[in-house]
């Protein structure tokens, strides 16, 4: 019994049990140690296929891998789809997948569209490396680690912007400077998408002085100030706050992860007490009748010695429990003190409270 | 026991009450073993102790007797750290040994500080003979001759020493020597630096590239140091159990490191095949194992711009795509991972630090746990010689307020730090002890705050303190908590009736 599969499926499924029996296995052990190893094997076979010689030799094989690997990409897409057809987009990595299936599929119709010496041809082939990012949603730890971190992504892309900004003033400031003439350095100042590499350069500070020494040798007097100025703006301030910014979100995202792990496994542990406390209840209230109990009492002896070391039947516990309740004892009298004098109707409270004493005291008595 | 009638109380109260009474209830069956009973599984009364059954007469009647012949006993998980040099001591194979016990001297020398002291420097000199030696090495120097030969006994001298060491610690144990990561370590060391001689005794000459590497193991020798000191051995494990925790974050940068490889061989083939002269960095992207060098030169930050102008002489290259996949890596990689994998070790270090901090509190904690104690017994012992002298001085009816004066004027009689009060004064002060009150001081905690304070330090004391209850005292006590229980919850409801009566009418 197949149900309607596709986007615009019904409200009620019809085919709950094949659904759920989908599921099941999407979710199991098979599915994803199957894609797992399908994954590592792609990632392989991309590396063999790089090398001209083996590429030559088993070309046959390596054709019909990469059609088993589509295959089961696409099987994976379908029963996914199938499982949750709205729910399915909502997801982060399944719309990754979407993306992957996308990509792999580009050489093909680049192949087809324009022909086999199409110029762009090795981008199609270059990017079907990112197939190995499917491997993410499998590992529990790197998910875990990309959830701690995502929160960091916002920090990083407002940095970048203010870094940008920056770059794009100097550069604008550095062509005016030292581009615009014909006798300026043209080499690295000469538009502006050089001027942004050469400014990227001086930020990474790798290979600076040799663009500082080009400058110099044009004779501009004030190219020294410029470059030195702007290393210690880019570099040493812009990267070192950088890491501060990451170094305190990691550590606060990190922590909030944790509690948020903490407090999940905490929950979950109190409702297994409450479960299990409950189930007890009802198997004593069951098996529990009044002859039963009073006949076990009559058991017990004074000089049977009981060694306990739980907390609550320690000496500490018991004084400290008791005058917790002696001074609530004391609120309420006083409490009663003050209705006497503001001429309350006295409260069916003490009464209550002379057995609750009561039973303190036979407490003690026992003791 | 009005079991049967409590369950139809409980659904008047909130769920606290009925969850603690339901605690209170489980550890009295638990305690009691009563569903086992119950269900006659077993005789869950102990009805024989130990001496009776070390009475052989007795014990023979007991085994006639219960048919079950079995025996119900609690395990209690100690919490004692006995060292095994303590334990040597009373092990029989030590104590009735024919020979000498030389376990036991092997451990005392191992423990002596002057030994160790020895070692350290034997390890210190080893160093300084090894840098001597190798200055003397190539020399033709006759007169040097004398000072190498001794450099040399030296050296084997303390090898035999170190030897010795590791041989000490397997007489004294030969078990534990290999549960330890620094014993190991040692014990690696020193095999790695004794395999050229052996090698040389068994009579292999040839290769002598690998007997020279092996002559260079000596020099690890000195890395023994690092098990020595304490400091550093902290810093090592400090370092471990960072680079533990960032093994994911290692794990998604390999996965990186390998996409933007396969991509470089890619991206840049015309570069890679192209036939213009004297391209510097033209083998940088033949293949897989050079691209992944590559990638990783790019990642330290090296000469990537002269690597980026050099691809570009090649005019089959795309600009665009080569100048984005360098600054897409150089971002991504050098940029941003680099200072997640800083920011991660500041985070790990932090909580390192507070962990050994937690320790130091932990142990404090514990202490004003132990102070709480005394207050509370002292102020209970209080209590009930205030209770008796009421009782004897006035009529029948208890009122709460002696205890709480008694317990007051306790409080402000004790010397200790922690000076609790209530912030209220009771009404009338007519036991002289009441003066000694340090009351109404604002700031100073009431005696719940107080409580809940110390509360959780008094329960996680690590003291094997056991309580000793008689049985049916401890069921009725069981019986009479959970009973308490419903009171109390009883009792808080009318508090909240009271106070709503009183807020109507003081609207009213």
């Amino acid at each position: 019994m197949v149900g309607t599969i596709g986007i615009f499926a019904l409200p009620m499924r019809k085919d709950t049990e094949c659904c759920a029996y989908v599921k099941r296995f999407i979710e199991g052990r098979v599915f994803s140690v199957l894609m797992i190893s399908t994954i590592s094997l792609n990632a392989l076979c991309m590396v063999l296929q790089t090398n001209y010689d083996i590429r030559n030799y088993l070309f046959l094989i390596f054709e019909v891998v990469e059609v088993l690997f589509m295959s089961v990409y696409c099987f994976e897409f379908c029963i996914k789809l199938y499982v949750d057809p709205l729910g399915y987009w909502k997801n982060g990595y399944n719309l990754l997948n979407v993306v992957i299936i996308i990509i792999l599929s580009v050489p093909f119709y680049m192949r087809k569209l324009f022909g086999r010496h199409y110029p762009y041809l090795n981008i199609g082939e270059g990017i079907q490396s990112l197939r190995i990012l499917k491997l993410i949603p499998y590992s529990r730890g790197i998910r875990t680690l990309i959830t701690a971190l995502g929160q960091t992504i916002c920090t990083v892309a407002s940095v970048m912007t203010l870094l940008f900004l920056m770059m794009f003033i100097f550069a604008i400031l550095g062509f005016c400077l030292f581009g615009s003439t014909d006798a300026g350095d043209l080499n690295n100042w000469g538009n502006l998408a050089v001027a942004f590499f050469t400014l990227f350069s001086l930020t990474t500070v790798d290979g600076w002085t040799d663009l500082q020494k080009d400058l110099d040798e044009r004779g501009f007097t004030l190219s020294r100030a410029f470059t030195i100025f702007f290393i210690l703006l880019g570099s040493f301030v812009f990267l070192s706050m950088f890491v501060g910014v990451m170094i305190i979100h990691t550590e606060d995202s990190i922590k909030k992860f944790e509690k948020e792990l903490e407090d999940e496994r905490h929950v979950a542990v109190l409702q297994e007490k409450q479960n299990i406390l409950k189930k007890q209840q009802e198997e004593v209230s069951r098996l529990m009748q009044k002859g039963l109990v009073e006949g076990f009492k009559k058991t017990l002896r004074h000089s049977d010695p009981m060694v306990l070391e739980d907390f609550c039947t320690t000496l500490p516990f018991i004084d400290i429990y008791l005058s917790t309740l002696d001074n609530q004892d004391n609120t309420i009298s006083k409490y009663i003190e003050i209705e006497d004098d503001l001429g309350l109707p006295k409260l069916r409270g003490k009464g209550k409270e002379g057995e609750h004493s009561r039973q303190r005291k036979s407490i003690e008595r026992h003791w | 026991m009005k079991s049967a009638e409590l369950p139809e109380v409980s659904e008047n109260f909130g769920p606290t009450a009925v969850t603690r009474a339901d605690a209170v209830r489980s550890r009295l069956i638990d305690t009691f073993s009563l569903i086992d009973h119950f269900r006659g599984l077993s005789q869950a009364v102990p009805r024989h102790n130990l001496r009776e059954f070390l009475d052989p007469a007795r014990q023979r009647k007991l085994m006639l007797g219960d048919q079950h012949q079995l025996v119900r006993f609690s395990i209690r998980p100690g919490h004692n750290r006995i060292l095994f040099a303590q334990r040597q001591q009373c092990r029989l194979r030590v104590r009735c040994n024919r020979w000498a016990p030389i376990s036991l001297w092997a451990g005392w020398v191992l423990r002596k500080r002057i030994f160790i002291n020895f070692v350290n420097c034997l390890i210190f000199l080893n160093t300084i003979f090894l840098m001597v030696e190798i200055e003397l090495v190539n020399t033709t120097n006759v007169r040097m001759l004398p000072i190498m030969m001794a450099l040399e006994v030296g050296s084997w001298f303390i090898l035999f020493i170190f030897i010795l060491e590791i041989v000490l610690f397997w007489l004294y144990n030969f078990f534990l020597f290999w549960k330890s990561a620094w014993n190991l370590f040692d014990f690696f060391v020193t095999t790695l630096s004794l395999l050229p001689e052996i090698v040389v005794l068994v009579g292999v000459t040839g290769e002598s590239v690998w007997l020279q590497l092996l002559r260079i193991c000596r020099v690890l020798r000195s890395l023994k140091l690092f098990a020595r000191f304490r400091q550093i051995r902290v810093i090592i494990l400090a370092l471990v159990r960072a680079l533990k925790t960032m093994t994911f974050l290692l794990v998604l940068l390999l996965i990186f490191f390998y996409i933007f490889a396969l991509t470089g061989v890619y991206f840049f083939e015309s570069y890679s095949r192209s036939d213009i002269q004297d391209l510097e960095y033209q083998m940088y992207f033949t293949d897989v194992p050079n691209s992944l060098v590559t990638v990783f030169i790019l990642f330290t930050l090296d000469h990537w711009y002269a690597l980026l102008q050099d691809a570009w002489r090649v005019p089959a290259l795309s600009k665009a795509f080569s100048s984005l996949y360098v600054i897409l890596w150089l971002l991504l990689g050098s940029i941003i991972f680099r200072n997640i994998i800083v920011a991660m070790m500041v985070t790990n270090f932090q909580a390192i630090r507070n962990e050994l901090s937690e320790e130091a509190t932990h142990s404090e904690m514990q202490h004003k746990a132990s102070i709480f104690k005394r207050q509370i017994i002292k102020r209970r012992l209080n209590q009930k010689d205030g209770e008796k002298a009421k009782v004897r001085s006035s009529s029948g009816h208890i009122t709460p307020q002696t205890s709480y004066h008694s317990a007051s004027s306790l409080t402000g009689d004790m010397s200790q730090s922690e000076n609790l009060v209530k912030t209220s004064v009771p009404k009338d002060l007519s036991t002289p002890q009441e003066y000694r009150l340090s009351s109404d001081s604002p700031g100073l905690v009431d005696w719940e705050t107080h409580v809940h304070q110390n509360l959780h330090g008094l329960m996680e004391m690590d003291q094997d303190e056991r309580v000793v209850w008689p049985r049916d005292s401890l069921f009725r006590y069981f019986e009479l908590l959970e009973k308490l229980q419903y009171n109390i919850e009883e009792r808080k409801q009318l508090q909240e009736f009271a106070v709503k009566a009183l807020i109507n009418l003081k609207d009213n």
